[in-house]
């Protein structure tokens, strides 16, 4: 596992039609342990998006540093998985294949990588879908997809966009024990973006609030594990917590 | 009723297990109305030639074996310039596709000299090559490289950036990347694009023969003009749509049906 460390990040783009520059993250420092679960939110474009493509590597940095364990970051890389909102499924391999995508690359053989990719998609209940494409899956199924796909390489660092914001509210809940149960198994460190501010209380340590690519608060959430909805629903410290966090993006 | 649905059922079944014969079926109520018009005798027999007349001069080539020689040809031709602009084509349109400033100085010329059209090379062509197979070789390439090349750079350039990175973030190298994220992404488009070049190559295969050929369909039928017979001209016509139609439906369709509609990218 692997820890996050942003020091001073900034992100400005620059638009070439308009000759202005955006400013997307500044001055952003951040410390994410090894094994930790933090969320982030913020409203609609703060950039969160644009802080976890910096982790990922997709997008260069402006100034700052971020190190993963120490080392800085280049550019993308096995050792950092992504979930993206829009699933990015190849949309000409099956499920299975998309799974054993990962470990195709690392060079693992063909019966041991659909092992691997058989057993991840028996976790997230996809069995019966292993040979589909995923224009014949639903949302919810493509999305399991795309998580599964990520934890099947076994990264370091979990990095998610946003993954449950296209699925229906149950499917989401499922979801969401499914991903805290294999966290507490795996213990990755995991990054996870979402405007779902009860997502985010219900799903991480330390939920990180961003406002106008600054770091306006960062929430401790000392709920205990595992966590379920059932419960969590009529607790008072969840309840307290949401309604911090959600003050604070309000005032963003 | 039943009568009724017992034969449609059987048409359907019959038309899914041999849709080549269904498709000529379509072709019947055309052929009723040329027999018609024949019949009619508004033109003179000469000029305008019934179907069964065709049909006659049809087995007469064949029996002679002249339509098979001539049909191959022009497949041959066709064939060896399509294979050649192909080997061509895609690998300039993924170099182009990959590259942002190779797209950004290339396109306008690749529009350009698509917009000269085949046989508007001709004339040039034959002060250059004179009439012969260098001709009829040089416009085929020229038809199948320009609609693959811009398909090809169309298809690499639309592949979403979101599947490269997850593949990057999968730990796939740039090659692996290519072989494994762009190409397939692109494909769909390849394939229209090798579509729309053999067309167009097939067209123009003909139109050079007319001008430049010593044997072939397009010589075929521009002989028989000289010959005043419009039996074999027509003969011509019919043999170059079936040929296309049995390319087209029964290899390029099946190849799209089994990429493109598959996988989603192409709603069928
Ligand atoms: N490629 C880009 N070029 C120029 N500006 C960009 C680019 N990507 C993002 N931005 C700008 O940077 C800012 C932050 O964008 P970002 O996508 O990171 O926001 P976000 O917090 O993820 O928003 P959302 O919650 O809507 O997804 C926005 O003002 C956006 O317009
Ligand atoms: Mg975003």
């Amino acid at each position: 596992m692997k820890s996050v460390v942003l020091e001073q990040l900034s992100k400005t783009y620059f638009d070439p039609y308009r000759g202005s520059q955006v400013t997307a993250v500044r001055d952003l420092s951040l410390t994410i342990d090894e094994g930790d679960f933090v969320a982030v939110v913020g409203p609609s474009g703060c950039g969160k998006t644009t802080v976890l493509n910096m982790i990922a590597g997709f997008v260069p940095k402006t100034s700052g540093r971020i190190l993963l364990s120490g080392t800085e970051v280049k550019g993308p890389g096995p050792d950092r998985g992504v979930v993206f909102q829009s699933f990015a499924l190849f949309p000409w391999k099956t499920v299975r294949q998309n799974v054993a995508f990962g470990p195709k690359m690392r060079g693992v053989g063909k019966a041991e990588r659909n092992r691997i990719a058989d057993e991840y998609l028996a976790m997230a209940g996809l069995s019966h879908a292993a040979d589909r494409y995923p224009s014949e899956l639903s949302g919810g199924m493509q999305q399991r997809v795309g998580v599964v796909r990520a934890l099947a390489n076994n990264p370091d660092v979990l990095l998610m966009d946003e993954p449950f914001a296209s699925v229906d509210a149950q499917t989401r809940m499922t979801l969401q024990e499914e991903l805290t149960r294999i966290w507490e198994e795996r213990r990755p460190t995991v990054v996870f973006i979402t405007h779902d501010v009860a997502e985010a209380v219900f799903l991480a340590n330390k939920v990180v609030v961003l406002a106008q690519g600054r770091l306006l608060a960062e929430v401790e959430v000392p709920l205990e594990r595992p966590r379920s909805w059932d419960r969590l629903v009529q607790d008072e410290t969840f309840k307290e917590l949401s309604n911090r966090v959600l003050q604070l993006v309000r005032s963003a | 009723m039943t009568a009724l649905q017992a034969f449609w059922g059987y048409y359907v079944r019959w038309s899914a297990k041999w849709p080549g014969a269904a498709a000529l079926l379509s072709f019947l109520p055309l052929i009723l109305l040329w027999a018609f018009i024949v019949w009619l005798e508004i033109f003179p027999r000469v000029f305008l030639p019934g179907p069964l007349e065709v049909l006659g001069k049809a087995w007469e080539l064949l029996y002679k074996g002249i339509l098979l020689d001539y049909l191959g040809d022009s497949v041959v031709r066709l064939s060896v310039g399509a294979a050649a602009g192909m080997a061509l084509a895609i690998p300039l349109g993924i170099l182009i596709g990959l590259n942002k400033r190779a797209y950004e100085v290339s396109w306008p010329v690749l529009l350009f000299f698509q917009a000269i059209g085949d046989i508007a090379w001709l004339p040039i062509l034959l002060i250059w090559f004179g009439f012969g197979l260098t001709t009829m070789t040089f416009v085929i390439v020229y038809t199948v490289l320009f609609p693959v090349v811009l398909n090809t750079v169309l298809g690499i350039r639309s592949v979403k950036p979101e599947l490269v990175r997850a593949a990057q973030s999968l730990g796939a190298s740039r090659p692996r990347i290519l072989f494994e994220v762009i190409l397939p992404g692109a494909l769909p488009n390849i394939i229209t694009g090798l579509r729309n070049g053999l067309g167009y190559g097939w067209r123009a295969l003909i139109a050079a023969e007319i001008i430049v050929g010593t044997s072939g369909i397009g010589f075929l039928m521009f002989d028989a003009r000289r010959a005043g017979s419009v039996e074999e001209i027509v003969v011509g016509m019919i043999v170059l749509g079936l040929l296309w139609y049995i390319v087209d439906s029964w290899i390029l369709a099946p190849v799209e049906r089994a990429t493109g509609q598959r996988w989603g990218l192409v709603t069928s």
